[in-house]
């Protein structure tokens, strides 16, 4: 048996297995402590008339932080079904799919934004953050208070358009419109040391990522995301519209200045490399 | 498409997809820690280091012969234990006092340390204080 084939198996039997641990529909009916958070009542509006997007969101659909709790649903746990709103797997060019092939797990922990205490970027902290995010919403600005790593961003709403030949930042260079009640947000000009998005860790100068944002109710924050990145994608990825829900707990400090996952990753990676 | 080339392909999607499986918000636990090496700890809390990303706590374990061995243990992030009910506080009511623990070993085989998964301070109430390895 080849190793692919033998591997091939492997993902098999990790997806089946996977399958069988997902609750039956049935099981949705057991009383949990922690539930799905009713979409409360209209969402609220700014003077402009657009929807108001302030609050604090938690990454869930409970509305509360869920890390190390029990008697959760685990609808409260997502933030969408797949079976609803599936999202594929990035399509990626052959040199960017061979490079991930290639390395170990830990070379990709090693590489990981997050592992070094550096900020995840645009698409990231939308697709694979654990913790809150303040939005202080005015007619003219969108701030974002990102409780990892204490970061902020500022989205302009004036309208002004993408730089010609934007200043690399680690959240990037946003212009944004509103088409109805979504916001678009698109951004560009990314340092090269944020992820592309959690499953690919690198991407190029062509990076472009758009947010929708919607505020369907008022516990309700919708965002979906768009990678464009033709280096390193064979088509653009789409996210599943995720939803984010309205806590009222307190925002927390966060500086990364105790960081021992380096040193640790880097002895075991040393040991691998021995072993070769 | 050949099964062998169906398989591959399958297999590069799973590697995809399960890189995408979320775990602690700072790494991933089974980049750092074996899950199939865990273990049970009893033992009396000494210290508490609570800084981000991640806290540890430090116990003194005897070992099989008797000889007592500091251990530490690494939990989640500050803001998750926060919002579970597990603040500072919590942890320094209970420094001198026996606590329970199960935990699994660092990969790299650093000695005396070890991702907590389960805790029970001195009140017996059972806290998730890490990732839950089974």
């Amino acid at each position: 048996m080849t190793p692919r084939l033998r591997h091939g198996i492997a993902c098999t039997v990790v997806l089946t297995f996977l399958y069988a641990l997902s609750p039956p529909a049935g099981a949705q009916d057991k009383e949990y402590a922690i539930k799905v958070m009713p979409p409360g009542g209209p969402a609220p509006r700014l003077a402009d008339g657009h929807p108001d997007l302030s609050g604090h969101w938690l990454p869930n659909s409970a509305g509360q932080g869920l890390g190390g709790r029990f008697g959760v649903d685990p609808a409260a746990r997502a933030q969408f079904d797949p079976k609803v709103t599936p999202e594929e797997p990035p399509a990626l060019q052959p040199w960017a799919l061979a490079k991930i092939k290639s390395m170990t797990a830990t070379e990709i922990e090693l590489a990981k934004p997050s592992v070094n205490c550096l900020p995840r970027g645009v698409a990231s902290i939308w697709l694979q953050n654990p913790y809150s995010t303040l939005i202080v919403h005015t007619p003219r600005t969108m701030v974002q208070l990102y409780e990892v790593l204490n970061n902020w961003r500022v989205v302009h709403l004036d309208g002004r358009p993408l730089p010609r030949n934007p200043e690399p930042f680690f959240y990037g260079n946003s212009s944004a419109r509103w088409e109805g009640d979504t916001l678009v947000v698109e951004s560009t000009g990314y340092d090269e040391r944020t992820s592309m998005m959690p499953e690919v860790l690198f991407h190029s100068d062509e990076l472009r990522v758009t947010e929708r944002y919607t505020r369907p109710s008022m516990n309700y924050l919708i965002v979906e995301i768009t990678i464009n990145d033709p280096k390193v994608l064979t088509k653009p990825w789409r996210s599943a519209p995720r939803r984010w829900t309205l806590g009222d707990g307190e925002v927390y400090e966060f500086f990364c200045t105790n960081n021992r996952e380096l040193e640790e990753l880097q002895k075991l990676r040393q040991q691998e490399v021995e072993r070769k | 498409m050949t099964i062998p080339r169906l398989f591959g392909a399958a297999a590069v999607t799973c590697a995809v997809l399960l890189l995408a499986v979320p775990s602690f918000g700072h790494h991933s636990f089974a980049a750092e820690f074996d899950a199939s090496n865990c273990r049970e700890f009893t033992g009396i809390l000494t210290k508490l280091d609570w800084q981000s990303p991640h806290a540890y706590f430090y116990m003194d374990i005897k070992d099989g012969s008797g000889r007592v061995e500091s251990w530490s243990f690494q939990t989640y992030a500050l803001i998750t234990l926060r919002r579970s009910g597990t603040d500072r506080q919590v942890f320094l009511d209970n420094i001198g006092k026996e606590v329970w623990v199960r935990g699994c070993l660092a990969k790299n085989g650093r000695q005396h340390y070890a991702a907590a998964g389960t805790l029970k301070l001195s009140d017996g109430v059972l806290r998730q204080v890490g990732q839950l390895q089974d």
